[in-house]
């Protein structure tokens, strides 16, 4: 743990300490700092943030002889002739696999597994204490995407469904393919997914506060990493003109005569496709060229804030819209950006407004997946994940400082949830039929019963206290 | 439900312009730059499969040098892509193929496909096979009743391709370095 907290400090980019900070900049090296001695402190204290716990009542060790042998062997019996039994008779429809080999973990790049395991560990806190879900870490020792496929694909029998978590890419897009093919259980990736929910959904708002068409806007990419090439999908998949998207790496525009191309369709082949499919959005050369007259700019790519340029922004279409996704630091400062005429800005950190956050996503599709006991999650799901985010934002006052529901307005998660499940009931991929009604039912007691049990350990000091006085409140 | 989250199908995406295709014709004096071009994309490709396809730096002027003697040899086959309507004129792949005598197997003329290489946009939509066909048929008027293909073992891209369309290996090029 000290090891690796020395790694992450190491990583933290000096520059900051350039110039002084502007007045809404956070101290983001002193809170990352703090925040880090915190976490070592709290797992050594802790030892580990989950545990398994009884959910059935043990009134005598005779109890065990329904529990366990003999009794036991009948419902083993059932499931043998009819596996898919074991959905109903196990705790499997509430369980997954948080599955890594650790070599893409936070901005870490490849520690490994053993490394990656307090992070997962987090993870299943977010999936039980957000969404209700049981998931299990699983780091695993990998050295291909095979190894990573195979391995899960022997794992799955005791799996309702599998999150991949901190795959480099594009070894995650093979992975997530090749698994979502295979598997009769779904199978997610959030830096794929996840995230690209979140920025279609927050999209979609600003696409309405600022009276634009999807089918009509000018977009540039900035970052092909694994979330802005879902996005770049997803965005076709709702009407996006492709011709009108410029992918934007560190070698510029991705258009099909770039001299690298040949390369990218044996390397990267997910992202040689968008750039066949986009054209580059009708433009070549670098990011400046990319940005200029577009309607958005969705920044995903390197957390400094002189990333983006404000001159790019003052030649974007007026009143653009800007997400400077990175993390920690956004690729340009809010204040920054909306200076150089950006109408709605958008990050990925929660001390501004519009945090595009995977955690509104990923607890929610899980629940509707697993309560709908789907087989797998296509792009329509993510789409419809993305879609509710966005409405019960609109509903619930829309403006320029509000296009994503934020993570206090929890009421959002059975929402997705049960919009989730009964898309995936449409879609014929559901083993478990319900209506929104009954699915939104469902998320939110399983919801609620996962905050009351966990309060209720706290109250009755199972679940210790903090050994000293609590943090500063900060985000998850 | 439906009313309630309306989503559009998401579409495949169908460019509201036609596919691009390519007509094929033989190559010129003229076309020896553009076709330099291309053929070093496709040799920069073929490097990253194996350090012993390691680009020369004055493979450029090789290759025209090459190209060129081709162009004389009666033998050799050199061919343009080039786009059609709008796009008319443009260069978007080559073909170097040439006829060579088998003298100790039956059948005796080898028509070797030595290069193929087309920009990644006039890729797919057929035109790979418009290409092999068209090459094929010109191999066969220079005499050949056998026609192979070069390339590197680990394309497993360009593997596949011929052994969709009924090529098979005959004869392995194992290498080291001396």
């Amino acid at each position: 743990m000290v090891r690796a907290e020395g790694a992450r400090r190491s990583t933290r980019p000096a520059r900051r300490r350039l110039r002084a900070p502007r007045p809404e900049e956070p101290d983001e090296q002193g809170t990352t700092d703090r925040l880090g001695s915190r976490s070592v402190e709290l797992a050594k204290f802790y030892q580990g943030k989950i545990e398994t716990v009884p959910k059935v009542p043990v009134r005598s060790l005779a109890d065990f002889s329904v529990w366990y042998t003999p009794g036991i062997a009948a419902v083993s019996r059932a499931i043998g002739s009819e596996p898919e039994l074991s959905f109903e008779l196990t705790g499997r429809w509430n369980t997954i696999a948080i599955v890594t080999d650790g070599s893409r973990v936070l901005g870490l790049g490849d520690i490994g597994p053993e490394a990656a395991l307090p992070v997962m560990e987090g993870k299943a806190l977010l999936f039980k204490y957000l969404g209700g879900v049981d998931a299990i870490p699983v780091p695993i020792r990998a050295d291909s995407p095979e190894a990573i496929i195979s391995t899960v694909e022997r794992i799955a029998p005791a799996f309702g469904g599998i999150n991949l978590e901190d795959i480099a890419s594009p070894k995650c897009f093979e992975v997530l393919e090749e698994l979502t093919r295979r598997l009769p259980i779904p199978v997610w990736h959030d830096d794929q997914l996840g995230t690209a929910a979140a920025t279609v959904a927050g999209l979609l708002n600003a696409l309405k506060l600022t009276d634009r068409d999807i089918r009509h806007v000018r977009t540039a990419l900035l970052g092909a990493g694994a979330a802005n090439l879902v996005t770049a999908r997803l965005l076709i998949a709702l009407g996006h003109d492709p011709r009108r998207l410029s992918l934007v790496d560190q070698r510029g525009i991705l258009d099909p005569e770039r001299e690298d191309l040949d390369v990218l369709r044996f390397s990267n082949r997910w992202k040689y496709d968008l750039a066949l499919k986009t054209r580059g959005g009708g433009r070549r050369g670098d990011a400046a060229e990319a940005v200029r007259e577009a309607d958005v700019l969705l920044a995903a790519s390197t957390p400094d804030p002189n990333t983006v340029k404000p001159s790019w922004i003052r030649s974007m279409a007026p009143g653009p819209i800007v997400f400077a996704l990175a993390n920690p630091v956004p690729e340009i400062w809010p204040s920054v950006a909306r200076e150089a005429g950006a109408a709605i800005v958008a990050t990925g950190r929660g001390d501004f407004p519009n945090q595009v956050n995977n955690s509104l996503v990923f607890p929610a599709v899980f629940r509707g997946v697993l309560d709908a006991r789907a087989r797998r999650i296509p792009d329509e799901i993510v789409l419809v994940a993305a879609r509710e985010l966005a409405e019960y934002a609109a509903q619930h006052g829309l403006s320029p400082e509000h296009i994503i529901p934020t993570m206090e307005e929890h009421e959002v998660f059975p929402r997705v949830a049960a919009a989730v499940a009964t898309r995936s009931v449409e879609l014929g991929i559901a083993r478990r039929k319900r209506s929104f009604e009954e699915f939104l039912e469902l998320a939110s007691a399983r919801m609620g019963r996962t905050r009351a049990q966990a309060s209720a350990l706290y109250r009755a000091g199972f679940t210790l206290p903090m050994p000293d006085e609590p943090t500063p409140k900060e985000r998850t | 439900m439906k009313s309630r989250t309306p989503l559009r199908e998401p579409r495949v995406d169908k460019p509201n312009d036609p596919e691009p295709e390519v007509r094929l014709r033989p190559a010129t004096e003229k076309d020896i730059p553009a076709l330099v071009g291309l053929l070093l994309r496709l040799k920069r490709l073929n490097e990253e499969f194996d350090p012993l396809l390691k680009v020369r730096p004055d493979a450029e002027e090789r290759a025209r040098e090459v190209l060129k003697a081709e162009l004389r040899n009666a033998k050799s086959l050199l061919l343009v892509a080039e786009g059609v309507r709008q796009e008319a004129g443009k260069v978007v792949g080559v073909v170097r193929a040439t006829v060579r005598e088998r003298p100790f197997y039956t059948p005796e003329s080898e028509g070797v496909i030595q290069d193929i290489y087309l920009l990644p946009l006039y890729r797919r939509h057929g035109v790979g096979e418009y290409l092999l066909t068209e090459t094929v048929r010109r191999l066969k008027e220079l005499g050949a009743n056998l026609v192979t293909a070069e390339f590197p073992t680990q394309n497993e891209i360009a593997g596949h391709f011929y052994a969709k369309r009924g090529f098979r290996p005959i004869t392995a090029l194992h290498a080291r370095p001396l």
